[in-house]
C-alpha cells in the first residue's frame, strides 16, 4: 500500500514539473540578439583589459575591436526579423497532453513490467526475522550464519544435514555428514545419511565411496536393514545380480515377519527376477569385475542414461515434484545447465505455475543457479 | 518497497525524457515560450527520479537483496562494503544506469546553469538531450533492466568479478562516463544550433566549459583505467591498443579536437561549421564506444553478459543519433553564416594544424578498431590488428604534431610570424637538445631513437614554460612587473600551459617504458635473490592468507639497493575468488621516484621454486601523472573568468541597444 502512495506522490511531483511552468505566466522574451549583444559587449571589455596588460598590441586591438564593432552592426539588422508571438491555443493542447501523457505511459509500463506486489528482501532482515516466519531456506541461511562462526558444533552439522538433503543440496550434505561425523564421531545413521547423499549428488547413481559409506554402517550394525538394502541397490546398479540377490534374500530371512522393509525388499527382488532372466546365465566374474572397474567414462555413460530414462519417465508421467528435482539437479552436476533450465521450466508447467509444489521447485533450481527462463528478462 | 520505487522512478524518468524532448520542440516551432520553459523542469525532476532509482540499487546492493536479479548476480554478502557499492555499476545493467544517470546530470546542469542561455537554445540543446535519454531509458528498461526480481529469493549471490573487486571500479567508471556523456551536451548544442539554422555569437562560449569539463574527466578515465589494467592485470602493461581501450581514446582525441576548434569559432567566429561537425563527431565516437563495449561484439571484461538483443538496439539507437544529426548537418550547414578570415601562418592557422593531425590520427585508430571486426563480419575470418599497425601509423602522425605544439600558443591571432615565433623558442629548442644529449651519453642502453623522444617531451614541457615566460614579460621586463604580470594572466593560458606540459610528462613517460624497460622471469626459491636495473631482489617465501572472500598465496620480496641496503618489501600473491572458483594475480609494486619495480608471481615449479616475472619500470608512473596534470590544465581553463556570460534581463538590454540603434 505505501507504495502505490509513494508512487503517487512521485507522478504528481513529475506532472507539476511539466505543469507548472507550463502555467506560468511569461513576460516579453528576450530576443536571442540581445543575447549575442551582451556577449560583444563583454568580448570588447576583455580586450580592453588586455590591451591594458600588454598581452596584444595597440594595431591588434584596434583590428579585433574594429571586427567586434561590424559583429554588432550586423546584429541590429538580425533584431529587426526578431518578435514573434506565442500561439496560444496549440500550445495549451500540447502542454495538456504532455501532462497527461506522464501518468499514463509511466503507470501503463510499470505495469507491464514491474512487479509491485515483491517486497525488498535485505538480507539481515530476512535472517532476523521470526523464525516461524521465515521459510526454509532462510532457517538454513541462519544455520549457515551460525555454523561459520562455530565450525565445530557438532550438533548444528548434524541437524542440518538431512535438512539440506531434503532441500537437494546433496553437495552441502555430504560436507555437514563429514563434519558431524568428525566431530560426534561415527555412527550407522551417520554413515548412511552420508552414503545417500553421495548416491544423491551422483543422480542416484551408488557410488563405490557411497558403497563404502554403507559398508561402514553395517560394520557397526550388522543388522541395519538400510544399509543392507541400499547396499543391495548399488550391486543391483552395477550389474552384480547375483551377489544383490543374495544379499536381499538373507536380508529377507532374517528380517522380523512385520518388517516394514518386507514390501521393498519384495519388490526389489521382484524386479531384479524381471531383469536377471533365469534362462540367461548371470554374469560371469570377468564381468563382474569388469563392472566394478568401470571406467570414469563408463560410469558418466552410465549416469547419463539413467538421467535420460528419468527424464523419459517424467515426460510419462509428470506430476512427480521428487522426480523434477532430481532432474534439476542430475543436469547440473552433468554441467547441463540449458537442460536444466528446461526441465526446470517443462516442471514449472506440469505442477502448476501457481502451486507451492513449483514454487519450491524454482527455489531449488535457483539455489543451483538454474533460473526460470523469462523470470530475469521481465 | 524501495527497489520498486527505483523501479517505478525510472519508468517515470523515462516518460518525463519523451516530455523532454517533444514539448520543448513543439515550444521552439510554435514559438510559445511557455512551452521552451517546460525544459527545465522536467530535466532537473527527470535527474531527482533517475538519482533516486539509482540509490534503490545501491541500497539494494548495500543490503543484499537477492530477490533482485542483478544484485543476485553480481555480488554475495561476505564481499566488503566498497565492493558492493561500486559493484552497482560493475555490470551490464547497472553501468547502464549509471549512464543514464550521469545525463540526466548534465540535462539537469544545463537547465541549473543555462539562464544566460537565450531561450530557444536552451529548449532545443534540452530536448536533443531529453531524445537522447529516452533513447538510453528505453534500452535499460528493454533490454537491461537492472530492476528484474526473482521470487523466491536465492540467500546467496553469484559475487562480482574478481578482476573488478578493486578501488578502480570506484573511479574509472563514473569518471569515464562523465567523459563519454559531457560530450552529448556539445552534441546537444551542436544539434539545437543546426535545429535552429542559426548559431549564437556565444555558442563557443557556452560549449567550451562542457567540452572542457567532459575532456577532463575523459582524460581522468583514460588515465586511471590504463593505471587499473596495469596493476590488477599482472602483466605490467598500460596500454594494449585494445579495441575498448580505442573506444575510449577515440572520443578523446576528436574531443581534443573539438577544444581547439572551439577556441577558433570563440575568438574568430571562425571554423563554425567544422565545429559543429567535430561536436557530432566526438559524441558520436563516445556512442560507438559504448556500442563495442556494451553489444558484445568485443569479449573482454568490459563485455559482461553478452545479448544479441542489446548489440541491436545500441546500433539502432547509433544510426538515429549519427545518422540523424549529420543528416541535419548536411541540410543546415550551408545556411550558416561563415566567419571571420585569416592568413594560414597564425593561431587559426596552427589550431587548423591540430585539427588536421588529430583528426587523422583518430581516422587511423578508428580504421584500426573497425576494421578487424568488418573482416570478421563479411568473411568470419578473425585477424587482429594490434601494437604494431598502431606503431607504424599513430605514431608517425603524432610526432610532427608534438613537434609543433609549443608553437601554437605563440602565434599570434589572425596573422603570424613563424620566424619570429621559431627565435623565441629558440630557448626552449636548446634545452631540449642538451637534453637528448645528456640522455644520450649518461643513460645506459638509451638507443638514437630513444634519447630523441626524450627530447620531443623536454621540447614540449620547456615549449609550455617559455609560454608562459614570454606572456608575463620575463626577461623583457623587471621582476616585479613580471611577477605582477604572471599572476594576472588569464587562467586559460596557464591552462593552455599546463595541459601542454602535462603532455610532455606523459610523453616522456611512454618513451622512457617502452625504451628501457627491463624485463626478468626467472624461477626462485625462498632465500634465493636476482639483481635487476640495480637492485637486488630476494624472494622470502610465500604463506596462506585469507581474505573475506578470497583466499591466497602472498609471495613475499624484499629488495636492496646498490649499496646492499634494505630498501622495503614487495608484497606479491595470487587470489583465489571462492564464489566464482576464479584466480587472479595481485602483482606487487614498489615506487622508487617515478619508476616503479613490478614483481608478478606466476607458478610454481616441481622442485618447490615459484616463476617469478619482475620487471623495472623507468619512469612509469609519469604516463598518468601527465594525464593528471592535463586535466590540472583543462580544470584552470574551466574556472577562466570569461567563460562566465552575463545574462541579458528583459528591462536592461532595451537600455543597452538604445545607443546601437541611435549610432546606427
Amino acid at each position: 500500500m505505501l507504495f502505490w502512495i509513494v508512487a503517487a506522490v512521485l507522478t504528481l511531483c513529475a506532472c507539476l514539473a511539466v505543469l507548472l511552468p507550463a502555467m506560468r505566466v511569461r513576460g516579453r522574451a528576450v530576443a536571442d540578439a540581445d543575447h549575442d549583444l551582451e556577449v560583444y559587449q563583454d568580448q570588447l571589455g576583455e580586450l580592453e583589459r588586455d590591451a591594458a596588460r600588454g598581452v596584444i598590441d595597440a594595431v591588434e586591438a584596434e583590428q579585433a575591436r574594429a571586427e567586434i564593432g561590424r559583429r554588432i552592426i550586423k546584429l541590429a539588422a538580425e533584431r529587426k526579423q526578431d518578435g514573434s508571438a506565442g500561439s496560444g491555443r496549440l500550445g495549451r493542447i500540447v502542454a495538456t497532453i504532455a501532462v497527461l501523457a506522464v501518468p499514463v505511459a509511466s503507470w501503463g509500463i510499470y505495469a507491464a513490467i514491474g512487479s509491485p506486489n515483491l517486497p525488498a528482501q535485505p538480507l539481515q532482515a530476512r535472517l532476523e526475522k521470526n523464525p516461524a516466519d521465515s521459510s526454509m531456506q532462510e532457517l538454513v541461511a541462519r544455520a549457515e550464519g551460525h555454523l561459520a562462526a562455530n565450525p565445530e558444533d557438532g550438533r548444528g552439522w548434524e541437524v542440518l544435514a538431512p535438512i539440506y538433503f531434503r532441500m537437494g543440496r546433496y553437495n552441502d550434505a555430504v560436507v555437514a555428514y563429514r563434519n558431524a561425523m568428525r566431530l560426534q564421531g561415527v555412527t550407522a545413521a551417520r554413515e548412511i545419511g552420508l552414503g545417500e547423499a553421495i548416491a544423491a549428488n551422483a543422480g542416484g547413481m551408488i557410488t563405490t565411496e557411497a558403497q563404502a559409506a554403507f559398508e561402514r554402517a553395517l560394520e557397526i550394525e550388522p543388522d541395519n536393514a538400510k544399509a543392507r538394502f541400499l547396499l543391495a541397490t548399488g550391486f543391483a546398479q552395477e550389474g552384480r545380480t547375483k551377489e544383490a540377490e543374495g544379499m536381499l534374500r538373507t536380508m529377507l530371512d532374517g528380517l522380523a515377519a512385520d518388517s516394514p522393509w518386507r514390501g521393498a525388499v519384495g519388490q526389489a527382488l521382484a524386479q531384479l527376477g524381471v531383469e536377471a532372466d533365469p534362462a540367461r546365465p548371470g554374469p560371469s566374474a570377468d564381468d563382474m569385475e569388469a563392472a566394478a572397474l568401470m571406467s570414469d567414462n563408463d560410469r558418466a555413460q552410465m549416469i547419463e542414461n539413467m538421467v535420460a530414462g528419468l527424464d523419459q519417465r517424467l515426460r510419462d508421467n509428470p506430476q512427480d515434484a521428487e522426480g523434477w528435482r532430481r532432474l534439476v539437479q542430475s543436469y547440473v552436476v552433468l554441467g547441463r545447465m540449458e537442460d536444466a533450465g528446461d526441465a526446470l521450466k517443462r516442471g514449472v508447467e506440469a505442477l502448476g505455475d501457481e502451486g507451492e509444489a513449483a514454487g519450491d521447485l524454482v527455489a531449488f533450481a535457483a539455489e543451483r543457479g538454474v533460473v526460470l527462463e523469462g523470470q530475469v528478462e521481465q | 518497497m524501495i527497489v520498486e520505487t527505483g523501479h517505478f522512478a525510472l519508468v517515470l524518468a523515462f516518460a518525463l525524457s519523451l516530455v523532454q524532448f517533444a514539448v520543448p520542440l513543439a515550444g521552439t516551432r510554435l514559438g510559445d515560450q511557455r512551452l521552451m520553459a517546460v525544459a527545465g523542469p522536467v530535466a532537473v525532476a527527470g535527474f531527482a527520479l533517475t538519482a533516486l532509482s539509482f540509490a534503490a540499487l545501491t541500497a539494494a546492493y548495500v543490503q543484499s537483496d537477492f530477490s533482485v536479479a542483478n544484485v543476485w548476480e553480481n555480488s554475495h554478502s561476505l564481499k566488503p562494503m566498497l565492493y558492493k557499492v561500486t559493484g552497482v555499476w560493475g555490470n551490464h545493467e547497472g553501468s547502464m544506469l549509471l549512464w543514464v544517470l550521469i545525463l540526466a546530470f548534465f540535462g539537469a546542469l544545463v537547465a541549473w546553469f543555462g539562464a544566460n542561455l537565450p531561450a530557444t537554445l536552451r529548449a532545443n540543446v534540452l530536448s536533443v538531450q531529453g531524445l537522447i535519454g529516452a533513447a538510453f531509458f528505453l534500452f535499460v528498461l528493454a533490454t537491461s533492466n537492472p530492476f528484474a526480481r526473482i521470487d523466491p529469493a536465492p540467500m546467496e549471490g553469484r559475487d562480482l568479478n574478481p578482476i573488478l573487486q578493486d578501488i578502480g571500479l570506484a573511479i574509472h567508471p563514473p569518471l569515464l562516463y562523465l567523459g563519454y556523456v559531457g560530450f552529448s551536451i556539445c552534441f546537444s548544442f551542436a544539434v539545437a544550433a543546426l535545429i535552429e539554422g542559426r548559431i549564437d555569437a556565444a555558442w563557443a562560449r557556452w560549449v567550451r566549459p562542457w567540452t572542457l569539463a567532459a575532456w577532463v574527466f575523459l582524460t581522468g578515465g583514460i588515465a586511471m583505467g590504463s593505471y587499473w589494467a596495469y596493476y590488477e592485470l599482472g602483466w605490467g602493461g598500460w596500454w594494449f591498443w585494445d579495441p575498448v581501450e580505442n573506444a575510449s581514446f577515440l572520443p578523446w582525441l576528436s574531443g581534443t579536437a573539438l577544444l581547439h576548434s572551439a577556441i577558433v569559432m570563440e575568438k574568430r567566429s571562425a571554423l563554425k561549421i567544422w565545429t559543429l561537425l567535430l561536436a557530432i563527431l566526438t559524441f558520436s565516437l563516445s556512442l560507438l564506444g559504448t556500442f563495442l563495449v556494451r553489444s558484445g561484439v568485443l569479449t573482454s571484461v568490459h563485455a559482461f553478459a553478452t545479448d544479441p538483443s542489446r548489440g541491436l538496439f545500441i546500433l539502432m539507437i547509433l544510426i538515429l543519433f549519427i545518422g540523424g544529426s549529420l543528416a541535419l548537418f548536411a541540410l543546415r550547414a550551408s545556411s550558416l553564416t561563415q566567419g571571420g578570415l585569416f592568413h594560414p601562418v597564425s593561431r587559426e592557422g596552427a589550431l587548423v594544424l591540430n585539427n588536421l593531425f588529430l583528426t587523422t590520427a583518430t581516422a587511423t585508430v578508428l580504421i584500426g578498431t573497425l576494421y578487424p571486426l568488418l573482416i570478421e563480419a563479411v568473411t568470419g575470418e578473425k585477424i587482429s590488428v594490434g601494437a604494431p599497425f598502431f606503431n607504424l601509423t599513430f605514431i608517425p602522425l603524432v610526432m610532427p604534431l608534438l613537434l609543433a605544439v609549443p608553437f601554437g600558443p605563440l602565434m599570434a591571432w589572425k596573422r603570424g610570424d613563424l620566424y619570429a615565433v621559431a627565435q623565441r623558442l629558440f630557448a626552449a629548442f636548446g634545452g631540449a637538445l642538451l637534453v637528448v644529449l645528456l640522455s644520450f651519453f649518461f643513460v645506459d642502453g638509451i638507443g638514437v631513437l630513444a634519447a630523441f623522444g626524450i627530447g620531443v617531451a623536454a621540447w614540449l614541457m620547456l615549449g609550455a614554460v617559455t609560454d608562459l615566460a614570454l606572456k608575463s614579460g620575463i626577461g623583457s621586463v623587471g621582476a616585479a612587473v613580471a611577477w605582477r604580470r604572471f599572476v594576472g594572466l588569464p587562467r586559460s593560458v596557464f591552462g593552455t600551459a599546463l595541459a601542454h606540459f602535462g603532455l610532455g610528462v606523459t610523453t616522456l613517460g611512454i618513451v622512457a617504458v617502452t625504451t628501457l624497460e627491463v624485463e626478468r622471469i626467472v624461477t626462485m626459491r625462498p632465500g634465493e635473490t636476482m639483481p635487476i636495473a640495480g637492485y637486488t631482489l630476494r624472494f622470502e617465501g610465500i604463506q596462506p592468507f585469507q581474505g573475506p572472500n578470497f583466499t591466497e598465496e602472498q609471495g613475499r620480496f624484499v629488495y636492496f639497493d646498490a649499496a646492499g641496503r634494505e630498501r622495503g618489501a614487495i608484497m606479491s600473491s595470487k587470489r583465489l575468488y571462492t564464489a566464482r572458483q576464479m584466480p587472479t594475480t595481485e602483482a606487487g609494486i614498489a615506487t622508487r621516484g617515478f619508476s616503479q619495480l613490478y614483481v608478478a608471481l606466476g607458478d610454481p615449479t616441481s622442485d618447490g621454486g615459484v616463476v617469478v616475472r619482475v620487471w623495472w619500470k623507468p619512469l612509469v608512473l609519469l604516463i598518468w601523472l601527465g594525464g593528471v596534470v592535463m586535466m590540472a590544465g583543462g580544470t584552470m581553463s574551466l574556472l577562466d573568468r570569461r567563460l562566465r556570460v552575463g545574462a541579458p534581463s528583459a528591462r536592461r538590454s532595451k537600455d543597452v541597444l538604445k545607443p546601437q540603434v541611435a549610432a546606427e
